[in-house]
């Protein structure tokens, strides 16, 4: 008898010729997942069944099983030769001591001596007869004991059934740049885009002397969150304290942070395409602040030609901090840091800045010259 | 890098540390053991050399605590429960264990201060009456400097309630002053490492015949005050850094108080002193009108000067409680640099530390307009 991790997948049975593919994706992305931890990984079809592990790391495995996206459940259960006793001795391992059940078969080899129902039958049966607490009820029943039979001479035995993160395999999906500051927004949207299964990126922008690299420590803290999840393994950021002088200096004070955020998207672009990603992520969603309106939107998307995708836009807060509570970054993006710099916020920013009136404040800057100079103030972190 | 933050740490003692852990090393034995002795003579031995440097130990006691905020939440907490009266001034020690109290019932009363952090001894003393348990306040300020005169203070408070408690936090005044404790002082806190010594030592000082109620029960150490096996490491520590403190205390006072003033005229314009003439010569608070101070402090950390500020940015916090119970507006409170020197800063590093506030402030102010 032996403890088996079976993990069946989300939305890849839809995919048709590709499916090969995107198994194999997901197979390298489980591999990953459970490195340095004792395991083998088999596929047998619809599903994948990890053996041979430490059962003392049994929890940790279900746990980083459970963070890979494209798994759509795990269950815990164990591995026997496929005779009827043998299925019984798990059966009873698996099984609920109280309360109402059912056994559910399935049989992958149609040639087993029994049909489903004979087996479910049979195995219910003596189970009720080990344990008197127990019940049938097979329209809404509290326990389901499972019952697996494999086309190799053995069965599989499990008992609940553990939601996965659901999703597709991250890679599957091309690749995308995030822009991730250190609130509680922009570690969801990151999250939400992995889930479809983009391979996503890290982009910082900070303002050294305005910011401190407390600020700075936190977003790694974030991204460090985020890579269980299969986000990228690295930080990216860029100095952006020179052209918020500048704006400051040179334009007018309510356009402050609509002339930013059209800096930090070109910036986000170049360093995109030096990436190869195909398109931008933020943490945005309709109406928040004042940068976020349509016409704030279309301010920063008008200097950009990669996608920019926004999974936030339709989100109110509160479902914002859910998913981020879901995921483990609510926490840290709370925490207090100097998000300083106060000293740049204007005391009404424009909610309806017209594109041809920030144009003509963008005019007065060096618009080449600051990005240049940003980008080479980039530091890359491992995380 | 030149350290002007000593009013939040300092520099531990080597020679003396090096005493106190050769000791530790060898004398690990329980004091309280019966086999204890050696280890408890050497806690007598230390306690009467550091309470004796500040009070007449015919008629002070110390007990041992984990530092300045232990001794301020002892004396607190366990003086009655009617009202309590102490300075808005006060460090965060004293005031959040007032808040705290508040919260259970007791009665808080806050003393207003000025400009310079000094409470205001008229508003002060009209807040006592016969209901208040205790008076608290700061020897030294320990965000602008400024010496609140405790002695007469507690004085008038005696003679006008002679059961109300006297407290005062010490710990920035705590061998760098050159006073002791009169009679009307009933309790004062000190800590080892604003002086050289180690974080997590410090004491409250009482004055004979005070009652205090236990603050941790257990196996009834410090006169069953403060029980849990005594910090012999950083209790022989605090001890050997305070022989060596008090020896060159007023010479220090001297020093420090020609280099305060020659920092104070070296610096721009631009900087208004926060902290009183007569404050500290260990503490000098300036406030960079209308640029922020700790923007400020991370361009002299790149010029290699750490300084520090009355508060950290945010925007849920943005300025100190302290400097804005001075009654500064925003132009003054966003600015504010907390610049505090040891025994070991010198003439050099004080001509090079304005060189760079004044380049750092110049920069800042070219670099935001």
């Amino acid at each position: 008898m032996e403890k088996v991790i079976i993990i069946r997948y989300a939305e890849i049975h839809l995919k048709g010729k590709n499916r090969g593919y995107f198994e194999r994706v997901f197979c390298v992305n489980l591999e990953r997942a459970m490195k340095g931890l004792r395991h083998e990984l088999h596929r047998t079809s619809g599903r994948y069944l990890v053996a041979n592990f430490d059962e003392a790391q049994t929890e940790e495995i279900c746990g980083r099983i459970s963070r890979v996206f494209g798994v759509h459940s795990y269950s815990v259960g164990l591995s026997v030769p496929y005779d009827a006793e043998s299925i019984y001795r798990a059966a009873k391992e698996v099984s609920p001591r109280e309360g109402t059940f059912k056994v559910v078969t399935h049989r992958a080899d149609k040639k087993y001596p029994m049909t489903s129902m004979e087996l479910s039958a049979h195995i219910g049966g003596r189970l009720l007869d080990e344990f008197p607490a127990l019940r049938v009820d097979v329209h809404e029943p509290e326990h389901t004991v499972c019952l697996d039979i494999r086309e190799n001479g053995t069965a599989l035995v499990f008992g609940k059934f553990e939601r996965g993160a659901g999703g597709m395999p991250v890679g599957t999906s091309g690749k995308g740049l995030l822009m991730i500051s250190g609130g509680i927004d922009s570690p969801v949207a990151g999250y939400m885009m992995a889930k479809r299964g983009m391979n996503v990126e890290l982009l910082h922008f900070h303002s050294y002397p305005y910011t401190n690299d407390g600020a700075k420590e936190k977003v790694k803290e974030l991204a460090k969150l985020l890579s269980k999840y299969s986000v990228s393994g690295k930080l990216i950021t860029l100095n952006v304290a020179h052209i918020q002088e500048e704006i400051h200096a040179k334009c007018a004070a309510e356009l402050n942070v609509t002339l930013l955020r059209r800096f930090m998207f070109r910036l986000a672009e170049k360093i995109a395409r030096e990436l190869n990603a195909k398109c931008l992520i933020t943490g945005e969603s309709l109406g928040q602040v004042a940068s976020q309106t349509i016409e704030g939107i279309t301010s920063s998307n008008a200097v950009v030609s990669l996608p920019v995708l926004r999974p936030l836009i339709g989100f109110d807060k509160d479902e914002i901090v859910l998913v981020a509570k879901k995921i483990g970054t609510f926490e840290t993006s709370v925490l207090p840091f100097e998000d300083c710099c106060t000293v740049f916020l204007p005391e009404f920013p424009a909610i309806k800045p017209k594109l041809s009136f920030i144009e003509e404040e963008e005019n007065k800057l060096d618009v080449d010259g600051l990005l240049r100079e940003a980008l080479a103030s980039k530091e890359v972190f491992a995380l | 890098m030149i350290y002007l933050d000593n009013a939040a740490t300092t520099e531990p003692n080597g020679e003396a540390l090096a005493r106190a852990v050769a000791f530790a090393q060898t004398n690990y034995l329980n004091p309280s053991a019966q086999y204890g002795g050696a280890v408890l003579s050497a806690l007598k031995e230390a306690r009467e050399g550091i309470l004796s440097k500040i009070a007449d130990p015919a008629q002070f006691e110390l007990i041992f605590t984990s530092g300045g905020t232990e001794a301020d939440n002892q004396a607190l907490e366990s003086c009655g429960r009617r009202n309590l009266v102490i300075s808005a001034g006060e460090h965060a020690a004293v005031y959040e264990t007032g808040v705290h109290l508040k919260s259970a019932g007791t009665e808080l009363r806050l003393a207003p201060i000025g400009k310079d952090g000094k409470v205001d001894a008229d508003a002060l003393l009209s807040l006592v009456d016969e209901k208040t348990s205790l008076v608290s306040v700061v020897h030294v300020n320990n965000e602008t400097g400024a010496v609140n005169d405790i002695f007469s203070l507690a004085e008038r408070v005696k003679a006008k309630f002679p059961r109300c408690l006297f407290h005062s936090d010490g710990v920035q005044a705590f061998g760098k002053l050159p006073v002791r404790l009169s009679r009307n002082i009933d309790l004062y806190s000190v800590s080892a490492h604003k002086i050289g010594g180690l974080k997590g030592t410090g004491a409250l000082i009482k004055r004979k015949g005070v009652a205090l109620s236990p603050y941790l029960h257990g196996g009834g150490q410090e006169g069953n005050l403060r029980s849990g096996t005594e910090n012999v490491l950083g209790i022989l520590d605090f001890f050997y850094v305070a022989e060596e403190k008090f020896r060159t205390l007023e010479a220090d006072f001297a020093r420090l108080a020609g280099l305060r003033k020659r920092l104070l005229q070296s610096l721009d314009e631009c900087f208004v002193p926060i902290s009183p003439e007569d404050g500290s010569p260990y503490l000098l608070t300036v406030s960079a009108r209308g640029l922020r101070g700790e923007i400020l402090q991370r361009l002299l950390l790149e010029r290699g000067v750490i300084a520090g500020t009355g508060s950290a940015c945010s925007s849920k916090k943005p300025h100190s409680r302290v400097i804005e119970a001075c009654g500064y507006g925003k132009d003054i409170s966003d600015g504010v640099l907390r610049l505090s020197f040891s025994q070991k800063t010198t003439e050099e590093e004080i001509d090079f530390a304005a060189q760079a506030l004044n380049a750092a402030a110049a920069d800042l102010r070219s670099r935001i307009g």
